[in-house]
């Protein structure tokens, strides 16, 4: 039950590896076709989940409310199919939400910028204009694109063919550490927990965290001190009727707050 | 028949990992030889040139004519270091120099903060918390001065052909990826790259000859044609062309040997 995530700035490039790679090693291959199930499910335009995976916020075009719904929808969609099945993901995002899991090997795939800029730049419709808006929206984020530690490998294929590459991934998956062990199977029952109680708080109460551990749940919202009570009954009367979910906590921090 | 470069931060077994490679290949694995060889070269004290290579310059400094002088000498003995091929290299800043040569593997491996941590304390015998700040005043005066002196962050993955990251994948894993790589026909030596490697030795030989006499140049040879180029005025051109003709006889391997002056540089000029 290995997962194997693939990130590229060209998302038909990670697919192509992404198929070469779970042809090979006969997994199921996940990309974005989800998108439009997802979009039928929870009635949700497809366009602003391919949106929320690509772009960066901006007033004009979508908000983070928005933004973060779209994602948990997808978040949601995404874990409940990495559960079962050996799986390499693609174009998803999905490195970023399984960090904490030790059988997900996760890679990046630099493509060769001669042989695919153009098409890179027409995938992601970026103006120069955009592209220094984007950077600036990480630097004040305190993202650091440059940042390889959220990926176990990074290939460039400036050099290095895609064969080679699948190869690579192929070998690495291998190891015993990528091996699905009782603790990092029940990390992603929960993570997936985690991510399907967010999607239906995340409309009504867009500023909640989720934490979930062996059915148990926390939520933590923040409201003012006399709907406390109110929007405490109202998250566990939604959370009881989710499957998976054995005990609720709700912790509520008051809006208005010296701490 | 390849040359590998693996750039690391501190304490992120990019040594370790650098020295198995090369046991596995049966390569040469340098590292610190380089500044020694340009040391008894340039007869210049080791310790200057560690200290030019090290220390970033400060926002209210450029890089002083000594500090450029002093990274050319070690720039001039690592890539004629490199001509013998079978070479693993785990320094600062090697890549950066060889980009454009088709033949060297860029690797880059990363560790877990944590981990990096872990391993300072066992060695320095210090906190964790001294440990960590070293680490982070560390990382970011190897990035500020990868920046000031080739303009680019090294911490961005394109620069490398593989990043590899300890921390599920271990030291062995990196080895058998880097050895697996170093394998595949796109690193073997061909004519091709060995004379882009003859050439850029050349050119740096002859930007440290020039520097050691205060022409700051810069300088690209293609099959043994070396054009200089200079933003210096008339004058001191006059100088450069004396100084280049005795250049031309004493360096092997020139075949043509201009000066360029008032000119808009290449771009991979040395």
């Amino acid at each position: 039950m290995s997962i194997i995530t693939i990130s590229s700035d060209s998302y038909q490039l990670s697919q192509e590896i992404a198929e070469k790679t779970a042809d090979i090693l006969n997994y199921k291959c996940l990309g974005r076709e989800i998108l439009t199930t997802i979009a039928e499910t929870d009635n949700i335009p497809e366009s602003g989940l391919h949106n929320a995976l690509d772009g960066s916020k901006s007033l004009l075009r979508m908000t983070g409310r928005v933004r973060n719904r779209y994602m948990a929808c997808i978040k949601s969609a995404v874990l409940s199919r990495l559960l079962n099945d050996n799986t390499v993901c693609c174009g998803l995002a999905a490195h970023l939400y399984l960090s904490g899991v030790s059988h997900v090997l996760k890679v990046k795939i630099l493509s060769d910028f001669k042989e695919h800029g153009s098409r890179i730049e027409s995938e992601k419709k970026f103006s120069p204009r955009k592209e220094q808006h984007w950077r600036k929206f990480l630097e004040a984020s305190q993202i650091d694109k440059t940042d390889a530690s959220r990926y176990d490998l990074v290939i460039n294929l400036g050099q290095i063919e895609k064969e080679k590459a699948v190869h690579i991934i192929i070998d690495t998956v291998k190891d015993r550490k990528f091996m699905p062990m009782t603790y990092s199977i029940n990390c992603i029952e929960d993570i997936e927990l985690e991510s399907r109680v967010h999607k239906l708080l995340i409309e009504r109460f867009p500023h909640s965290a989720v934490q979930a551990k062996r059915g148990s749940v926390v939520v933590k919202i923040r409201t003012f001190k006399y709907k406390k009570q109110e929007k405490s009954n109202a998250i566990k009367e939604m959370l009881n009727k989710i499957s998976g979910v054995v005990h609720v906590d709700v912790y509520v921090k008051n809006y208005i707050s010296w701490h | 028949m390849s040359i590998i470069t693996i750039s690391r931060g501190s304490y992120s077994k990019g040594k370790e990992v650098a020295e198995k490679v090369a046991g596995q290949l049966g390569y040469e694995c340098i590292s610190r030889e380089v500044i020694i060889e340009a040391s008894e070269r340039f007869k210049v004290s080791e310790a200057k040139l560690i200290k030019a290579i090290h220390d970033a310059p400060s926002i209210f400094e450029r890089i002083s004519q000594d500090k450029k002088t002093f990274i050319t000498y070690i720039q001039s003995a690592f890539a004629s270091r490199l001509k013998r091929d079978n070479i693993v290299y785990h320094g600062l800043a090697g890549h950066l120099l060889l980009k454009g040569i088709p033949h060297v593997l860029k690797i880059r491996i990363i560790a877990e903060m944590k981990d990096r941590i872990a391993t300072e304390v066992e060695r320095e015998n210090i906190n964790e918390k001294h440990a960590r700040l070293f680490l982070l005043k560390d990382d970011k005066a190897r990035r500020k001065w990868t920046k000031s002196l080739y303009g680019v962050d090294p911490w961005d993955s394109s620069l490398y052909d593989l990043v590899i990251h300890i921390h599920k994948l271990t030291v062995d894993n990196a080895v058998d990826f880097i050895c697996q790589a170093a394998t595949s026909e796109q690193f073997k030596t061909t004519e091709i790259s060995r004379q882009k490697m003859e050439d850029l030795a050349l050119a740096c030989q002859i930007k440290a000859a020039l520097l050691e006499q205060n022409f700051d140049v810069s300088v690209i040879s293609e099959y043994g044609n070396v054009l200089v180029y200079t933003k210096a005025s008339d004058r001191s051109v006059y100088k450069l062309e004396k100084r280049v003709k005795t250049l031309s006889r004493e360096i092997e391997g020139i075949n043509n040997l201009e000066v360029r002056s008032g000119m808009q540089f290449p771009p991979d000029v040395i």
